[in-house]
Order: structure tokens, then sequence, then C-alpha cells
């Protein structure tokens, strides 16, 4: 609840900055020539970024909206399991006649109706944000193509946040790990594209595999890194479960 | 079929052992004492009959059924009473019954609170506002509420009140006329023997007695204190004593015997003081073993 205000609250900010950055256009534009190469490419700006909303949109998506809700959702990921062994709960819950298999199954299933739930919300104070806020047309299916790309990254982060739970002890706060690992990819691309000599780097960093450049052209879904993101989360989920399903819950 | 039955059931945690080659029969109906110190193991055997723990080696079936393999369906059939109560602490009792009683098949929901207003339980408190004995209240209730086959209780009586004790006794009494199977982790000798027709001693993860409670009773010793008004260091006490040692005024020694002869003997004796208790069951089983 607090994670999906704070998410909505930070889109519709970012959008209501927009008309003030954008009568500065023209003197942002020329500031923005005047930066180093490389600094633009890793903040995945170019001159068009404070001219266009969805330009505009697109760098905070990338920066911080992604990142926030792959922390809340990863985070989520990492305690939906363990807090209960944690908490000693485990024990009430293993010992009725439900199989491993089902608690998981269903922790999974309402972990992703979470992910999902905050994701759209966030996608919808986007949309009213920049209809709201938007000075000229606006190129919906760019917004789209931003927005799935956005949520399997997120998809993925989640995945991620459910193995860590399952091998990193203690188990009382993966925050400092989560924030380390989605701030820490985002960083290890934004290396990775300033210079051409950096550039191996991107490839450990999912962000790599999703632009977010939606003032590109040739700017649509890659497929693959979908295709991709959700198969290594399944494979991570497996993992996990395998895991989950031969522990031994401490009394 | 029996209730229990265990196949060199072993747990380690890696070097360490929980439990070694556990062999048990428990048949049905009956009410059967698991006993050991601290440590010994209980709760490692008991958590691996539900599925908590994965077993290392070796095998278990209860009610006919395999503990890993079947397991979801066979918890089914059991109630479980753990030794310490760990439940979501936002919920009330009711809420925390009701829940619990969703996972089974046809609960007779009225009976929570009848069994709450036996125990005297307050079933609107949120469990973190519960002391240790009104949750062990709620546990217990969530162990029976269900109508297991079988009953699985680990130390059920720490926390409770004697009185509460001694209504929960009856109430497990009246359950085992009814054809449950209990099976009774206790590491307190009195319990036991009220409760149980045969127990097992489990001591460093291996089972090393099992024993009927009445033959063991009739078996048992007594620790003696007494307290002279002298020290008499080469004082005669009766045959069937051991351990004998003095501090100053005060003789201690382990009785086996006729207890009338003791009594006939102490009252030749100037005595300031006598203590007759019964020792821990462990030792009861060492002292059975040793002779």
């Amino acid at each position: 609840m607090i994670w999906t205000t704070i998410v909505v609250g930070f889109t519709v900010m970012v959008l209501s900055i927009f008309p003030f950055m954008a009568d500065m256009g023209k003197d942002m534009t020329q500031l923005i020539d005047n930066m180093p190469v490389e600094l633009q490419k890793a903040m995945g700006m170019d001159a068009q970024t404070w001219s266009n909303i969805l330009g505009f949109y697109s760098t905070y998506f990338g920066i911080y909206i992604v990142v926030l809700v792959a922390i809340y959702t990863t985070s989520t990921g990492a305690t939906i399991i363990s807090k209960e062994e944690k908490d000693g709960t485990s024990e009430f819950l293993m010992t009725k006649p439900i199989s491993r298999l089902t608690i998981f199954k269903t922790k999974m299933m309402s972990l992703l109706v979470l992910t999902i739930l905050i994701y759209v919300i966030q996608t919808l104070s986007a949309i009213i944000g920049i209809s709201a806020f938007a000075q000229s047309e606006v190129l919906w299916s760019k917004l789209a193509t931003m927005q799935i790309s956005g949520f399997f990254l997120v998809l993925f982060f989640t995945s991620i946040g459910v193995l860590l739970s399952m091998f990193v002890k203690p188990k009382k706060n993966f925050m400092g790990i989560v924030v380390g690992l989605t701030f820490g990819s985002y960083f290890l691309n934004a290396i990775a594209k300033s210079t051409d000599a950096t550039s191996w780097l991107g490839y450990f960093s999912p962000f790599n595999y999703v632009d977010f450049t939606v003032l590109a052209s040739d700017y649509e879904i890659n497929y693959m890194a979908i295709i991709g993101f959700v198969a290594i989360a399944a494979v991570l989920l497996f993992i996990a479960f395998k895991s989950y399903a031969k522990k031994d819950i401490a009394g | 079929m029996l209730a229990i039955s265990t196949k060199n059931l072993s747990k380690f945690y890696g070097e360490q052992v929980g439990i070694k080659d556990v062999n048990l029969e428990v048949n049905q109906g009956e009410i059967f004492g698991f006993v050991g110190p601290n440590g010994s193991g209980k709760s490692t055997a008991i958590r691996t009959f539900l599925g908590l723990l994965k077993p290392t080696s070796g095998s278990a079936s209860i009610l006919g059924q395999d503990i890993d393999s079947e397991g979801a369906e066979l918890r089914k059939k059991i109630g479980y009473l753990p030794s310490e109560v760990h439940y979501y602490e936002e919920m009330s009792s009711l809420e925390l019954l009701n829940y619990h009683a969703r996972f089974y098949d046809n609960v007779d929901v009225s009976k929570i609170h009848e069994l709450a207003e036996y125990f005297e339980l307050q079933l609107d408190r949120k469990i973190t506002d519960l002391s240790f004995g009104n949750k062990k209240k709620c546990a217990i209730i969530q162990a029976i509420v269900h109508k297991p086959e079988l009953l699985i209780l680990d130390e059920p009586t720490s926390g409770l009140d004697p009185l509460m004790q001694n209504r929960f006794f009856e109430l497990l009494e009246k359950e085992n006329e009814n054809g449950t199977t209990i099976f009774f982790s206790s590491h307190i000798l009195s319990e036991v023997q009220r409760l149980c027709d045969r127990a097992a001693v489990i001591r460093n993860g291996e089972i090393i007695a099992v024993e009927n409670i009445q033959d063991l009773l009739m078996k048992q010793m007594k620790k003696v204190t007494l307290i002279f008004k002298e020290q008499q260091l080469d004082l005669k006490i009766p045959s069937g004593c051991q351990h004998k040692k003095w501090h100053n005024k005060k003789l201690t020694f382990d009785y086996v015997g006729p207890i009338d002869l003791l009594v006939d003997w102490m009252s030749q004796q100037e005595l300031i003081d006598a203590v007759l208790e019964e020792p821990d069951l462990e030792s009861i089983f060492m002292n059975y073993y040793e002779r």
C-alpha cells in the first residue's frame, strides 16, 4: 500500500514537472548538448528528452520507477516465504494437510497478482499523468511497449528475490541486497552504455536487454529479451521450489 | 495397521545427530509416551513425522501412509501440538482456529467455542496479546478440533496451570476412549505415568528402551534425602540403597525396594526432616538398565 502510493506519487510528480521542464526545453537542449556524450548515453537522455513528455517520462521510468517497483516486488518475493520461517508460522502452515508444492504455488500466485496490481496502478497513473500534462500528441503504443518491457524486467527481479530467500541467511532484512541488486544492475547498464570500452558489462545487467529509449524510431518490444526473462525466471523459481521442497523447517 | 511405525529413521544436521536409527511401533488406540531429556531428539523425531524435517535415511509410516510421499494426505488425520507455539500474531484466536479448520473437511466449528469455554480461552483476543499459557490453549484446540485419528503432542503441558493441565488430561483420556491414538512427548514423569500405557526413552537421538509403564513403576526407585540430628558416618542403611552420600548432617541415597521397609527403618532414626522424591525418568531408566 505504502509502496503503491510512493510509486504512483512519483509517477505523477515526474509528469507534473514536465511542463516547467518543457518551457526550459531550449535551454536544456543546449545544456545537454554540452554534456559529455557518455553521460547522456548513460542516463538514457538526448536532446529530445526534455521537449517530449514520453521521452521525459521514459528517462525517469528507466532510472527510478522500474527500479522502485522492482525493489518492492523483489523484496516481497524474498520475504513471502522466508517471513513465515522467521516468525515460526511456517510450522503452522506446513503441518496442515497441504503439500509444499501447493504452498509454493499459492504464494507465487499471490506474488504475481501483487506485482501485476502495483504495475497496473503505476501504468494507469502514468497514462493519466501523461494525458494531463502532454503538450502535443502522444504515441501511446510507444508507452505500451515501454511499460510491457518494464513489467517483464520487474518479474525477472521478483523471481530473483524468491530465490534469494532460499539461500540467504539470516532471513532478517533483504532490503539491502535487493536495493543493491536492482540499482546495481541499473548502474552497471548505465556504465556499459556510456562507452564502447565498457559495453561488455551490459551483458551482466538485465537492464541492457530492455531499453527505454522510446523516441528512437525503431523502438519496439524486444521479444527475445522478454522470452529470456520469463524463461530464466521460471528456472529460478524451479530451483527455489526444489530447495523449498527438501528444506528442513527448524523449530 | 500400526499408528506409527518407523524403520531406522535417522536425521542428521550435517555431522550432528538429531535422531539415529529410530525403530518405533505405536499401536492404534494407545497412549504412547516419548520421554527423554532436553535435546535428546524428541522434537526432531516428531518434526520428522510431520514432514517439517526431511529424514536423512530410513522411513516411517503413520496410519499406513508414508510420512514423506503421502505427507499432505496423511496430515489430515494428525493433530499436532508444538512445544513452542508460533502463530500469526495479528489474528485473533478465533480467526486462527477458523483458518485452521478451513484446511480440513467437515470441521464442526461449534466445537471451537465449546473447547474454548472448556479451557477458558477468550477467542476474540489477538494472538500477540495472549500469554504463553493461553497460546498453548489455543494450540490445544487447534490440535484437537478436526478430530484427528492421531494426536502428536510435544511437551504439551508447559505453560498450563495445574487446573488446566488437569482438564487437558481429562480431555485426552476422553479422546483416547473414543479411539484417538496419542503420542505424548514429555520429560515430566508424573504426566507420562498418569496417561501412558507404554513409553519409549530417547537419549542422544537413540531409543534406549521401550517400556510398559506399570512394569516400570514397580521397579521405580526413590531419591531419599534425610536430615539427622548428628552425622553418623557408620550408620547402617537398609539394603536396596545406592549412591549413599553424606553432606554434614544430610544423607542422600537412592532406594529401590519395598517402601514399608524404608519407612520402618526411618522411624528408628533421629530425624529432623525427610524427603522422598521421584527421580526424573531418565535416571529411573538408567538405574533400571544398570542393574
